[in-house]
Formats: C-alpha cells, structure tokens, sequence
C-alpha cells in the first residue's frame, strides 16, 4: 500500500512541516481503520502498516516536541497488537488442515491480538476516545 | 534552520542503515537482520514524509529494494519461531516437515539478501 503524498507545498517552517507529516498519516491510519472494525487479514494488514507510518513519524519528531512521546507510544503498541495478528494470519494459511488444534489455538490468539489493537484504538488515551495528537 | 534539521536527520539515519548494512554482511545473523530491516523502514518513512521537499528518488528506491531482498527471510523466521511456540505438542510430528522447511527456507532467504544487500551501499546516492 503506498503512503499518502504529504502536501508540503510552500511550507518551509519546521513546525508546519512535522504537522503536515502527522495530521497526513493520522489521516491515512483512520482512513483504514474500518480494517480493524472488519477484522478481515487485508483490512488489518493495511491499517497496521499505517500505524507503523505514523508511529516512524512520531517517534522522529519527538526530539522537536517532546509531547509527541505518548502517542509514539501508543501507537507502537497498537502496532504490535496487529504485528502478532499478522503473524498468525500468515502461518494459518501454511498451516497443514490436519494440525487442527494447533489452528484453533492460533485463531483464538489472533481473535485476543485484535482485540487488544482495538481497545488501544478505541480508547488512545485510556480516555475519551480522541485520536487527536 | 529547517532544512538544517532534515539534512541532518537524513545524513544521521542514512549512516545508521550503512552501518546497519555492513553488521548484516559482515555476519547475517538474525538480530543484524532486524536491525537493517529496523533502520531501513524508518529512513524510508523519512524520505517518503519529505519527497517533496528534499526528494532522493534514487536513494528510496534502493531503500525500497533492500527491505523487498530481506522479506522472505524475515518471514520465514517469524512463522518458524511462532510455529515452534504454539503447536500443539500431539501434533509435532505433523508440523516437523514445515519446521524443516521454514528453516531451510529462512537459510536461503538469508544468503539471498546477503547476497544483494553486499552490492546495495546506501552512501554516495541520492
């Protein structure tokens, strides 16, 4: 899935630039993140990876605006959660249909990895719902 | 003052994925291939954040190229490492040909993008 083209068209001051680059892949992460609703593999692998964007560019720019901190946090988190989903999503499509415990093992743990993605997204803050950086 | 801060972020996490580069060349093992793979997914988030304003067409495309040579090994050690942690013990036998070939699979990969990355410096291109 290629990133969203960020719009830097004639901004030249630094803090504009790191605000651009963030609300762009903020954008994009809640774009995909009827994915995480779905559950389905595609919708969740597109949504993880912009997360992964967001979190590179939060991570990056905390060193100009230490309040950037928390959410890089976050989002590393929520990242993770959908990490160990993919995972298990791409060994259940090698898996041998006669492993079948092992199968239910690994759907049930993917079903726990998405629900963690999606406590982390549904409450960023541990608060009110706000996606806002 | 503005491009200051990209030019150096840039040139700082360019010489991180050539160092990175080199530790993976120098000896493959699994801890130096996450951390090309860790360095090169964070310069190519930089260089796709900024293309407009300090484009290096050239340089992301390489960067591009390098993480597309270490998928399949990456891939086949996290599916084996996951596989190993969660089978379930009545079924090892079942699951000990696709060990065997993940593993094998995941030595291939790996000298493959040894292979590539050895000819792939990240310095001198822009």
């Amino acid at each position: 899935m290629k990133p969203e083209r960020v719009d830097l068209d004639g901004v030249t001051n630094l803090h504009d630039i790191v605000a651009c680059v963030v609300q762009t892949r903020l954008r994009e992460v809640e774009a995909l993140a009827s994915g995480l609703e779905r559950r389905d593999k595609q919708g969740l692998h597109d949504f993880r990876i912009a997360c992964k964007r967001l979190r590179y560019a939060l991570e990056r720019f905390t060193d100009l605006d230490g309040s950037y901190e928390a959410s890089a946090e976050r989002f590393k988190a929520l990242q993770d959660a959908l990490g160990e989903a993919r995972d298990r999503d791409v060994l259940l499509t090698i898996l041998p249909p006669t492993m079948g415990k092992t199968q239910r093992r690994l759907l049930q743990e993917r079903e726990q990895c998405v629900d963690r993605a999606a406590a982390l997204w549904k409450h960023p803050a541990g608060a009110e719902g706000s996606h806002e950086i | 003052m503005e491009n200051k801060w990209l030019e150096k972020t840039i040139r700082h996490e360019r010489r991180a994925l050539e160092r990175a580069r080199r530790r993976f060349v120098a000896d493959p093992s699994e801890a130096h291939l996450h951390d090309v793979r860790t360095n090169g997914r964070r310069f190519r988030s930089l260089l796709e954040d900024v293309a407009e304003l300090d484009p290096h067409p050239r340089l992301l495309r390489r960067v591009r190229r390098a993480a597309a040579a270490t998928d399949a090994a990456r891939d086949a050690t996290i599916i084996r490492q996951l596989l190993e942690g969660s089978m379930d013990p009545t079924e090892l036998d079942i699951a000990r040909p696709l060990v065997d070939e993940l593993r094998e699979r995941e030595k291939l990969a790996t000298r493959l993008a040894r292979k590539r990355l050895r000819q792939m410096s990240f310095l001198g291109i822009s």
